[in-house]
């Protein structure tokens, strides 16, 4: 379904993401791992397009030289320079890493806000579904998303993007900063969310141990460069990343 | 005498909020100060002169021609220069204010084409109504109700559709977290063209609604970019509730400081006002963009 290859980015003259390949499999959850720094939300940036949004506002400021090359090849065609918007009409939509919930709105304009891309029917078969998995947020539904919790935001987070009838959902780092328990519920229904609505989820975390249960196939980065992808099974035997990923 | 300042001092407030109700929403929204906000405001006042007169249109007809140009003329400034200073606030504000410069200049020009210029006391937009009527003993024309019932509207209007439409949501999800609302797939672009046609008809309504009570002058233009700016900033640029608040604090004092020092001091009522806002409170009234962060 997406197929990066070769793909370099460049901050000024730092590399941030360095000769990348990758795919990303139909229905299917895909993991990347990796450090603080290591790339992945410059990653998922490049995937969903925000970088040229990034590119275009730095180049206007007069800041940082922002440099995409290679290629990201999604059903079939190359999105690697296609607006965000468009992107996001394909179907590639991004949750971002810390949430990013409107604050002034609340949940329920938060979640109708997602569904800008969504027909009237589909808005509404969403809403009863994130409210069917996310059955908390049905409660806060008034409430605006500044002052929900961590755990509630990233609940809104995953429905709002879900509003947006993704066909690749791009989870970055969703269970950054939440309990442990939490953590466990997320993943579980991030299972749910790909089991039951066939949609092809990329994740990005920082500790594998909580959703290494429920990916396919992973890819470790590292300093911006993939050093190794396997099946979750393999990767759980690789002694390395043991010790360094999975805290074993 | 109280009752008096309490009618006027409505009427005043609400001519306020109308003139800065379309200039906040640019602002919200795109973080773009439209400096022609102004001059859109007498274009409007001229156009609907003009179809009045030279074409001899019907009223209605020729109000709602104008503001439909206004609409477009503000798209046309996002799409032609500001889409090219997105960013970068002090060149947005210079070229606003060049296109306010053309327009205000443009129509007072003489000579081209047999064009005459707009100058001088002779261009007057008939009331919606005649007459006046009493209310609670003091006089007041229709044309200041209609002021009054015309700027609720524009208010409620807009609160339903930034709050129950799916433009108007994804507006307000623009004017949140713009990189958020990107990934969402909403276009940060179309978003702007959308809010400054909207601004530009706003500024125009509000044209058409209380130049009736005076005559249409160019230099208007530039009093009613004032008004604007004095509104947002002492509201809170952005703010809706802000903008509303601030309209009736500058509404009042305007008409309580004529009523007891006189006419003069208006315009130092409102400098004082900006001036004492930004010592006290620099991000306005009800600036609280920084209030609500983000729990980690």
């Amino acid at each position: 379904m997406l197929e990066i290859k070769n793909l370099m980015v460049f901050y000024e003259n730092a590399i941030a993401i360095n000769n990348v390949n990758m795919r990303c499999k139909e229905g299917v959850i895909t993991g990347v791992f990796g450090a603080n720094s290591a790339g992945k939300s410059t990653l998922m940036y490049t995937i969903s397009g925000i970088i040229l949004d990034m590119k275009k506002k730095e180049k206007m400021r007069g800041g940082e030289r922002i440099t995409v090359l290679g290629s990201i090849t999604y059903d079939g065609s190359d999105i690697l320079n296609m607006k965000p918007s468009e992107r996001a009409k394909k179907g590639i939509i991004l949750c971002p890493e810390r949430r990013r919930i409107f604050p002034e709105s609340t949940t329920l304009e938060n979640l109708k806000i997602g569904g800008y891309l969504a027909t009237r029917a589909q808005a509404k078969k969403t809403m009863e579904y994130v409210f069917a998995i996310f059955p908390a947020l049905r409660e806060l539904k008034g409430r605006e998303g500044g002052f929900l919790s961590g755990g509630e935001q990233q609940m809104l987070a995953i429905g709002r993007a879900l509003m947006a009838q993704p066909k690749l959902l791009l989870l970055d780092e969703p269970l950054l900063g939440l309990s442990p328990k939490i953590e466990a519920i997320l993943a579980r229904t991030v299972k749910d969310i790909n089991r039951e609505t066939g949609i092809t989820i990329l994740i990005t975390e920082q500790y594998a141990r909580p959703i290494l249960p429920i990916i396919d196939y992973a890819y470790v980065l590292e300093n911006g460069g993939a050093v190794l992808e396997g099946t979750s099974q393999e990767l759980m035997e690789n002694p390395d990343v043991k010790s360094a990923y999975f805290g074993l | 005498m109280d009752i008096h300042i309490l009618i006027y001092g409505t009427v005043n407030s609400v001519i306020f909020a109308l003139i800065a109700v379309g200039f906040t929403l640019v602002y919200g929204v795109s973080r773009l100060p439209n400096f022609a906000h102004g001059a859109l405001y007498v274009l409007v006042g001229f156009l609907t002169w003009s179809f009045i007169h030279d074409l001899k249109m019907n009223y209605p007809v020729a109000i709602i021609l104008s503001l439909i140009i206004s609409a477009f003329l503000g798209a046309i400034i996002y799409r032609l220069v500001l889409i090219r200073l997105r960013g970068m606030a002090t060149s947005e504000i210079i070229a606003s204010f060049a296109v306010s410069l053309i327009i205000l200049e443009g129509l007072r020009m003489q000579g081209i084409g047999g064009f005459k210029g707009f100058i001088g006391p002779f261009y007057i937009l008939p009331p919606f109504i005649e007459g006046k009527m009493r209310i609670l003993g003091v006089l007041i024309d229709f044309q200041r109700l209609i002021i009054i019932g015309g700027g609720l509207a524009v208010v409620s209007l807009l609160w339903l559709f930034t709050h129950h439409t799916r433009i108007g949501l994804s507006l307000r999800g623009i004017a949140q977290d713009e990189r958020a609302a990107l990934m969402l797939g909403i276009d940060s672009d179309r978003a702007a063209v959308i809010a400054l046609s909207i601004g530009s008809a706003l500024a125009g309504l509000a044209a058409v609604i209380i130049l009736p009570l005076g005559n249409v002058t160019a230099e208007a233009g530039y009093r009613v970019l004032i008004y604007a700016l004095a509104v947002c900033i002492i509201g809170g640029l952005g703010s809706w509730a802000g903008t509303v608040l601030a309209s009736f604090v500058l509404g009042f004092a305007m008409i309580v400081s004529t009523a007891l020092f006189g006419a003069v001091w208006e315009s130092v009522v409102l400098v004082g006002a900006i001036i004492l806002i930004l010592i006290l409170r620099p991000s306005g009234l009800l600036g609280k963009q920084k209030e609500l962060e983000e729990r980690v």
